[in-house]
């Protein structure tokens, strides 16, 4: 089937997502789109899928134009969604989650489950995919939901598949496998969409590329016709910020040390775990999200009690204290989750900025806050990390993704505490940002700062980390030096436990 | 700017005009239903709310707005902090019941009962507040859970003391013997309004100040706004949740023990749940949503509601219950308003729902 | 003592107090599993027991009062649906609301349809007979508590496995899963949440108009102001604690009843009614604080926290 999108044009409020973008789908082809986050790939697809109304423009399924009122429509039309976070139910089997929404039903609106997994085996069967259907999705592995979510496309009999940055959450040989399987379905004569930010995948897999970059579609071509320069020109409209530059620097004592750390987490123990970070030094925590990264983190941080072992900050044991006293001893935190964790949306820039200070008496009179002296703290805050925002009044919400995060970060190193905690601290932010907030964890390790960095970004990890520690399964796989870092090795580090003899990292 | 500015003012207006059609809509089928004449009925409703002779029912009215206003700020400290405490009722029972007791027992000049028995109406508030608040961090039971059930127990214990060891039994009722008469709070010169609505003016002020201007309040604050971030920042969650409910249930018994110095001079079975001054304070912080300096006056617009429609009961035959009808439904239409920190608190409380 | 408590009369009254938590439990459960939050089951079941009272008492037939109890249910739902679903009122604002709404508008409705101020009673209401189920009475241990109750007992006891089923193999059960779970995904695959909410809704009403109907023209044959007294509030918390599952709530429901009607039992043993009303708050709040308790020891060994 071949589609095609002319003339879309989509507003969130004042914001324009997609602006006039024009595009063909071919069948049998595999057709990347990439840009930034924010660009407006995913708003683009959605808009295909009917899962947003666009303002202007038209879609057209083999020349006859469609306008969809559901997804309902367009999945009856061929079309096959697998979103960038997952759309499956936890707590139901493979089976359940294939057919809802497609049920086949028998007397009484009475699901006849006998027939999905009929028609399911027979087309598992064509593209060679072998999957337990009565096992609960919460109990499968990241790389095997996604199986579940093509299954379902195929289950629908759909002739165009989306996917939505498909491998931001797997190893590597999942990866490979999932591309083997797209493949499988190009030879079949489908059309395949790739929504992805990851040029390497794009030069690997592609047959067509398109460019998007803040609402605009600025390329569309062969892949044969352009190079992954020109692509990366077309993502950022520029030529990339240079690589950064590492000074050389012996760290000094060590600020964190964890002792055979053991943490509760989902679906078992995590641990035991050991490392340390030295003062004058960035230690990178690599691997696929859902290792044990974030109990390990909540653990260091206080959030999250710990089953057993010890850690140690700035030569205390912390292991029994809460947060605000850990905090107090020298630790900063970078939370992943800048919305819920980071701040408090629904209040106001300085409200955010002053929350979690140690120097409370610069802003306090007694039981009395000093507004002004807030304000004047936000307004530093603003100027030396260049936040947009409309003040120190202007709530948090009102900022973008990218502003939100500098302010989160502004507040978190401004406390210049000897140790830095920073998860995925660039997640969904612009690369202008990105590489601002590269620079500033770079200035606090150059000025004697230890910083521990969880990124389940690999590039970010090896940009920024003077060693590199591999997590799998909730256990260190295995340790690599920043400057001998070699990208297949930590690679099949993140699928498997210690490869060869490591030695002890502590 | 202007144009867009006035287009959804426009919006706004209209969508108001339709809520309070419907509202007048859904009264109005209820009178026809008594075959209440409508006009009647409101003139009486106004007259009954806020006149009489020599104000007497605006009287009545401000002495009820003292009860639901202090139970609005009680419940709006622990709103803003995103402590969903609906136990307000067993908090001010707790506190109506201490302040009767502590007045019939203690020996001593009237000042020093009053101010004492006052103080043990707080703690006793304050102290079943905390029990709810113990609950959830300790054991894990849902404060909205928590705090709702701990309303009955109190509520039967007080009926019981009243009932059984200190029951006035000549007065043939089920209530407890009057306190003191020197402990009683004084009218108004020429009134019959006691100066207990002055403690809730009081209250009211301290409640703005603290919401808006301490440190307290603001640590509160950033909790209801959002837990996870109160506690990633290092702000003492625990140490706020039990603070905040003990000041949210000593204002709670602070009201009951106004109504017992001021209104009733005992304690009678069931003075402080039959009229549901609770639940209609906490309707009241939902109607202006959680705004400090306007939930007093919320209070006094719900407190004329309910004298308003004990006035139509008498003059017209409505019966008076229409009141909660006129609340429930003002409510309804005001829901999907109420944002900020009842929203966060809710997604808590899903959150503690899977812990439970 | 003992045998005072615990005699055939005992296991007679069980089902009397289970059933109106039951039914109002599984109503609710429609609801947490389809991801609203309804705390106003309360203000369901008095609405039910009010309606069914009219319905019979008009009708003279007590099935054209469920039937009635059922419908007044009903439109609760939809009353929540329409301000929780459709305008986005905060389902715990809606849920207070419809419990103030529920208590205003039954007392309110009793004295204009029936001029009756605090209860109304009148041979005119038509109450549920209890009907024998031949060969029920003569099962070992359980014959005593089955026999000779009222058709919404057994209706009840019915629902318990009919809505497991419904759950794991009905296409509206399985929607109404994963609206709970996971709305997201199910908007994904083009069915819409809200619509799959407002049903579970109107089904949560129909069952707790059942639970009242159960209170005003089965227990007794007459309705008193607010006399669903607490139980849709211990309803929810059995929701809560069971996540809404049927099973697990209906063996919740039974402890709640069975402790319900023991302190009915007792207060004719001479002690205060006061201690005997607080029984069932108290073993709800023992319930809670045990199973919690429970639940804490098993993280703490490695479970999910």
């Amino acid at each position: 089937m071949r589609v095609a999108l002319s003339g879309i044009t989509v507003r969130f409020g004042a914001l324009t997502a997609v602006d006039d973008a024009s595009l063909v789908i071919e069948p049998g082809e595999i057709h990347a789109i990439v840009g930034e986050n924010g660009a407006g790939k995913t708003t683009l697809m959605n808009v295909l899928f009917g899962l947003v109304a666009p303002e202007a423009g038209t879609i057209s399924l083999d020349g006859k134009e469609m306008r969809w009122a559901s997804p309902q429509e367009a999945i009856r039309h061929g079309l096959g969604m697998v979103h960038q976070h997952f759309m499956l139910q936890e707590s139901m089997t493979v089976l359940e989650n294939v057919v809802l929404c497609a049920e086949p039903v028998g007397r009484f609106g009475f699901v006849d489950f006998a027939a999905a997994r009929r028609r399911l085996a027979v087309v598992a069967d064509e593209h060679g995919i072998a999957m337990d259907l009565d096992r609960p999705v919460g109990r499968l592995s990241v790389g095997e939901r996604q199986v579940v979510e093509v299954l379902k496309m195929l289950y629908r009999e759909a002739e165009v598949l989306i996917l939505d940055e498909p491998t931001s959450v797997l190893t590597p040989l999942e990866k490979d496998r999932l591309f083997a399987t797209l493949r499988s379905f190009r030879s079949a004569e489908k059309a395949i969409v790739l929504i992805t930010h990851k040029l390497d995948e794009v030069m690997e897999l592609a047959d067509r590329v398109s460019v998007m970059r803040a609402g605009r579609l600025v390329r569309s071509g062969p892949l044969s016709a352009t190079s992954k320069e020109e692509i990366a020109r077309g993502i950022i409209g520029g030529e990339l910020p240079p690589a950064r530059q590492r000074t050389a620097r012996t760290p000094g004592e060590e600020v964190l040390i964890v002792r055979d750390l053991k943490v509760a987490g989902r679906g078992g123990t995590v641990g035991p775990l050991s490392l340390s970070v030295r003062a004058g030094e960035i230690v990178g925590i690599a691997g696929v999200s859902g290792n044990g990264q974030a109990e390990l983190i909540q653990a260091i941080t206080g959030l999250a009690p710990s089953l057993s072992g010890e850690i140690v900050l700035c030569g205390r044991p912390i292991g029994n204290l809460d947060v605000e006293d850990r905090r107090l001893i020298g630790m900063s935190y970078i939370p992943e989750d800048r919305q819920r964790m980071g701040l408090a949306l629904g209040a106001t820039v300085s409200e955010n900025a002053n929350a979690g200070r140690d120097d409370s008496a610069s802003f306090t009179r007694g039981p009395f806050l000093d507004r002004a002296a807030m304000a004047g703290f936000a307004r530093q805050l603003i100027e030396r990390y260049r936040i947009r925002t409309g003040g120190p009044t202007a709530l948090a919400s009102t900022m973008s993704g990218g502003n939100k995060q500098k302010l989160v970060v502004g507040r978190e190193l401004a406390r210049d505490t000897p140790l830095v905690i920073a998860e995925n601290p660039t997640w969904g932010v612009d690369i202008g940002a990105i590489d601002f907030i590269h620079g500033e964890l770079m200035r606090m390790r150059d000025e004697g700062h230890a910083v521990l960095l969880v990124s389940t970004e690999l590039d970010e990890v090896l940009a920024l980390s003077d060693r590199i520690l591999v997590m799998y399964s909730g256990a260190f796989a295995g340790e690599v030096a920043g400057a001998e870092a070699d990208r297949e090795r930590i690679g099949s580090m993140m699928t498997s436990r210690v490869v060869d003899a490591l030695p002890e990292v502590a | 700017m202007n144009g867009i500015g006035q287009g959804s003012m426009a919006r706004e207006a209209v969508s108001w005009a339709v809520a309070l059609a419907w509202i007048a809509a859904v009264l109005f089928i209820l009178m026809a239903l008594v075959g209440a004449p409508f006009g009647d009925a409101l003139a009486a409703f106004l007259q009954n709310a806020f006149g009489g002779r020599r104000f007497s029912y605006l009287m009545a009215t401000l002495s009820r707005t003292a009860l639901i206003a202090g139970m609005a700020v009680s419940v709006m400290l622990s709103f803003r902090a995103g402590l969903f405490n609906i136990g307000g009722e067993g908090q001010l029972v707790a506190g109506g019941l201490a302040a009767a007791l502590a007045a019939l027992l203690l020996p001593g000049p009237p000042l020093f009962v009053l101010t004492a028995s006052i103080l043990a109406a707080m703690l006793a508030g304050a102290g079943w507040a905390l029990l709810a608040g113990v609950m959830q961090l300790y054991v894990g039971v849902p404060l909205l859970v928590g705090s709702l059930l701990l309303n009955y127990p109190i509520r039967y214990i007080a009926s019981y003391v009243v009932a059984h060891p200190f029951r006035d039994v000549q007065s043939g009722m089920v209530q407890s013997h009057l306190v003191p008469q020197a402990t009683w709070l004084s009218y108004f010169p020429g009134t019959r309004l006691d100066i207990g609505i002055l403690f809730i003016v009081a209250v009211s002020l301290f409640a703005v100040v603290y919401s808006r201007a301490t440190v307290h309040g603001y640590h509160a604050r950033m909790n209801g706004l959002s837990p996870a971030f109160a506690r990633t920042v290092g702000l003492p969650v625990s140490k706020l949740t039990l603070q905040t409910l003990a000041m949210s249930g000593a204002v709670a018994g602070l009201v009951g023990a106004i109504a017992v110095f001021g209104m009733h001079h005992r304690y009678i079975d069931g003075m402080l749940v039959q009229p549901l001054y609770a639940w209609t304070g906490i309707i009241a912080v939902l109607l202006v949503g959680m705004i400090p300096w306007a939930v007093p006056l919320s209070g006094l617009f719900f407190a004329a509601i309910q004298t308003g429609a004990a006035g139509m009961e008498r003059s017209a035959g409505v019966p008076k219950e229409i009141a909660l009808v006129m609340q429930a439904v003002i409510i309804l239409f005001v829901a999907s308003r109420v944002s900020g920190a009842l929203v966060a608190s809710s997604e808590r409380k899903a959150g503690a729902t899977d812990d439970a | 003592m003992l045998d005072l408590l615990f005699d055939a009369s005992f296991a007679a009254s069980v089902p009397r107090f289970v059933t109106p938590i039951l039914l109002a439990a599984l109503g609710g459960a429609l609801c947490e599993r389809a991801g609203v939050f309804n705390i106003a089951l309360e203000g369901f079941l008095l609405v039910g027991a009010f309606a069914a009272v009219v319905g019979s008492y008009f009708s003279g037939s007590p099935y054209i009062g469920a039937l009635a109890a059922m419908l007044a249910g009903v439109a609760m739902g939809l009353v929540f649906a329409e301000f929780n679903l459709r305008r986005g009122g905060d389902a715990i604002v809606v849920s207070i609301a419809i419990n103030i709404l529920a208590a205003g508008l039954t007392t309110y409705l009793l004295r204009a349809i029936f001029d009756a101020m605090g209860a109304f009673s009148d041979p005119a209401i038509a109450g549920f007979a209890r009907i024998s189920i031949p060969g029920l009475a003569s099962l070992p241990l359980i014959g005593p508590f089955l026999d000779g109750q009222s058709p919404l007992f057994y209706l009840a006891l019915l629902m318990v496995p009919a809505l497991s089923f419904f759950f794991a193999r009905h296409r509206l059960g399985l929607r109404i899963r994963a609206a709970g779970e996971n709305p997201a995904a199910l908007e994904a695959g083009g069915v819409g949440r809200r619509r799959v909410q407002l049903y579970a809704l109107m089904g949560c009403g129909a069952l707790c108009g059942l639970g009242g109907a159960q209170l005003s023209i089965a227990n007794v044959n007459l309705f008193v102001e607010s006399m669903s007294a607490g139980r849709g509030w211990i309803a929810v918390v059995a929701v809560l604690l069971t996540r809404g599952r049927p099973w697990p709530l209906f063996a919740i429901a039974v402890i709640f009843g069975a402790v319900d009607s023991m302190s009915f039992r007792v207060q004719g043993l001479g002690m205060p009614q006061q201690f005997t009303d607080m029984m069932p708050y108290l073993a709800t709040l023992v319930v809670l604080v045990a199973l919690s308790w429970w639940r804490h020891g098993r993280t703490a060994n490695g479970g999910t926290l």
